[in-house]
């Protein structure tokens, strides 16, 4: 079986961000890390693989820096690495068709990716992929597995949790899941480096980058100064606390 | 914030992305299993062993032996490797380098083919821990008038003596112990349940105390013949391990420094007095500008030692130079980083008090700081002084 996990490199979640006309300064971000979500994807994927014999294949659409990311990822048991080299601003759909594209040329079974981003929080991907390819698309799962011929796959329900079944090509977005991403070793590292990763245009796939973009992001804003906190001084001040706790805090 | 290492020269762009990679996943799980631990291992004066299984899971113990299921990184990895560790605690590093450079060391070394094979596989996993006997409650400094001692008894080996100062002791399945045969310095494999062999462990340390010391005692301690190390005799034997154990505690020391400096500038930063931070006054900058250039220095002599032990262009006066600078200052720095948090500093909420108290252990075990300045002066002068015999 093919498994192909889908991996975002984001800010990381401890990177400043700083916004310049309008716009996120990538060259700014300190550290880039693999999107948390996909990290519980890429846990998933390497236990199918282990449970299943199967081979798993990460793909990664971004520019250059996306590769230490595949290589982090083949440091924990990732077989074939596949960056799509995109450096330019592209929307959900275009990125989609490009991962979509990537997924049909290796023959892949099941599809895993995180249920966001943890820098645009789209949440398109998936769903956005299980429709170019026809596949069935179960959100939000917290753990997979393939048992005769098909993929029961967990997720919250109105009751608690569900569980849903599959059949043939399917893809499935992370919440986070039961198992957290295991953790390298030496020997991963070692084997990592040695492994091609195989990089994509996207011309290759048969797809212009400048096709479809249709969504185009107009600003980008910093998050609003937090307003300044409040000082009160002496015993006299105490009722008004006890109100404002009460009454605008709503904490007592 | 997730930590940040002052590296002000970028000195570690020049690792390579192997060794970059070994760096974070080592420095990743400081952060998430040991950083939040570490207080309460030192109130409790334990060594965790959910540490030995992870080291032995990351696959990092015995890092730059080669062969016979050790990882074979090299000496770079090994010191970025110690450094990161010690960041945490240097008890913690302590274990990785005894079970690395001077248990799994002179096995790899001088050990039997039989005996690499039976050793060190199990100590590369972790399963099995080791300790190095060679330091006596008299012979510190000047081991090699060591006066345990082994006998040959036909078809085995009796030992008698004790050793003292024995990093991992009381929990080790074996130990390294260098003994007189006839007379001369001889490695000996020692297995905890050998008959006449004990490791109580010394109680009462205001340092290292996440770390487990012990005393290693033989009472006619009986052991096979196919326990001798076949291939080293004298001196060599343990310099050679404590040549590269010295290597790891140069760059491990840089890791303590860091931590220091870390939680002094961001204590600093935050810390109002006289209605400013403390950082913004002149003697505070003037104690973190000095940090930072020890930490710039140490750093480039442990990059460079690193460079020139994976060419093998070393000699051990190098090592010397650089366990000798780079423990000195981590321990001033962590001295003065105490002092910048002021009475907050003296608290287990912040490290620095803990890595004071651990610095001055390292500062004197591996070679006192005035036993390497006295290698330095042989080296310079050619005049041993470390005897009256000259």
């Amino acid at each position: 079986m093919n498994i192909a996990v889908l991996l975002k490199q984001v800010p990381d979640t401890t990177a400043k961000i700083t916004v310049s006309n309008g716009k996120v300064d990538e060259n700014s971000v300190s550290k880039w890390s693999m999107s948390p979500y996909d990290e519980y994807a890429l846990e998933s994927g390497l236990q199918m693989k282990e449970a299943t014999g199967g081979i798993l294949i990460a793909i990664a659409c971004g520019p250059e820096r996306n590769k230490k990311m595949l290589t982090d990822a083949a440091a924990v048991g990732v077989d074939t690495l596949i960056h799509i080299s995109a450096d330019g601003n592209f929307d959900s759909t275009q990125v989609q068709n490009f991962l979509a594209a990537a997924i049909k040329n290796n023959g892949v079974n099941v599809v895993l990716c995180g249920k966001q981003a943890a820098d645009t929080n789209s949440g398109s991907t998936g769903p956005g992929v299980a429709e170019i390819l026809d596949a069935a698309c179960v959100t939000m799962v917290s753990e997979v597995s393939f048992v005769e011929n098909k993929f029961i796959s967990v997720r919250p329900s109105i009751s608690g949790t569900e569980k849903v079944s599959t059949n043939g090509m399917s893809v499935f977005t992370f919440d986070k899941g039961v198992s957290e991403l295991r953790r390298p070793n030496v020997r991963g590292i070692m084997m990592a480096k040695k492994k091609v990763i195989e990089t994509i245009k996207p011309e290759e796939l048969g797809l212009k980058e400048e096709d479809s973009e249709r969504i185009i992001l107009q600003a980008q804003n910093s998050p609003p100064e937090k307003e300044p906190g409040q000082i009160f001084e002496g015993v006299g001040e105490i009722p008004t606390i006890i109100s404002k706790l009460r009454n605008e805090a709503n904490v007592i | 914030m997730g930590y940040e290492a002052l590296d002000f020269y970028e000195v570690d762009s020049l690792l390579s992305d192997e060794e970059r990679m070994v760096r974070d996943m080592v420095r990743d799980w400081v952060d998430e299993e040991v950083i939040p631990n570490i207080e309460n291992a030192c109130r409790e004066g334990v060594f965790p062993d959910e540490w030995r299984v992870a080291l032995g899971e990351m696959g990092v113990l015995g890092a730059p032996l080669k062969g016979y299921d050790c990882p074979g990184l090299s000496y770079t990895a090994y010191g970025v490797i110690c450094r990161e560790l010690e960041r945490g605690d240097s008890g913690l590093r302590s274990f990785a380098s005894v079970q690395g450079s001077l248990a799994m060391y002179p096995i790899w070394d001088f050990g039997s083919e039989e005996q690499k094979n039976y050793y060190l596989p199990k100590m590369a996993s972790g399963e099995w821990i080791g300790c190095f006997g060679l330091t006596e409650p008299d012979y510190g400094s000047n081991p090699g008038d060591m006066i345990t001692k082994a006998e040959d008894v036909g078809d085995h080996y009796i030992l008698n003596g004790a050793k003292m100062w024995i990093t991992n002791g009381t929990i080790s399945d074996l130990a390294v112990v260098w003994a007189k045969l006839d007379g001369v310095i001889r490695g000996f494999i020692v297995e905890k349940n050998d008959p006449g062999f004990s490791a109580p462990e010394m109680k009462g340390k205001h340092s290292l105390k996440a770390s487990v010391t012990s005393e290693l005692v033989f009472q006619d301690c009986k052991i096979p013949k196919n326990r001798l190390l076949p291939g080293v005799k004298g001196l060599r034997g343990p310099f050679s391990c404590l040549n590269n154990a010295r290597f790891g505690i140069s760059w491990g020391a840089v890791g303590a420094a860091q931590a220091c400096f870390y939680s002094a500038k961001d204590y600093a930063m935050s810390r109002i007095q006289f209605d400013h931070p403390i950082a913004s006054y002149q003697l505070v900058q003037n104690k973190l500008s000095w940090m930072l250039r020890e930490i710039t220095k140490a750093q480039l002599l442990a990059y460079h030692l690193g460079q020139k032990k994976d060419s093998g262009d070393w000699i051990p006066e190098h090592i010397s130079l650089a366990k000798m600078n780079n423990v000195d200052i981590a321990l001033e720095i962590a001295r003065v980083a105490r002092d910048i948090h002021g009475a907050n500093g003296i608290l287990d909420e912040y490290p620095v008090m803990r890595h004071m108290a651990n610095l001055e252990s390292v500062k004197t075990y591996e070679g006192t700081h005035d036993i390497h300045n006295l290698i330095l002066g042989r080296h310079i002068t050619g005049i041993q002084s470390f005897t009256r015999e000259i």
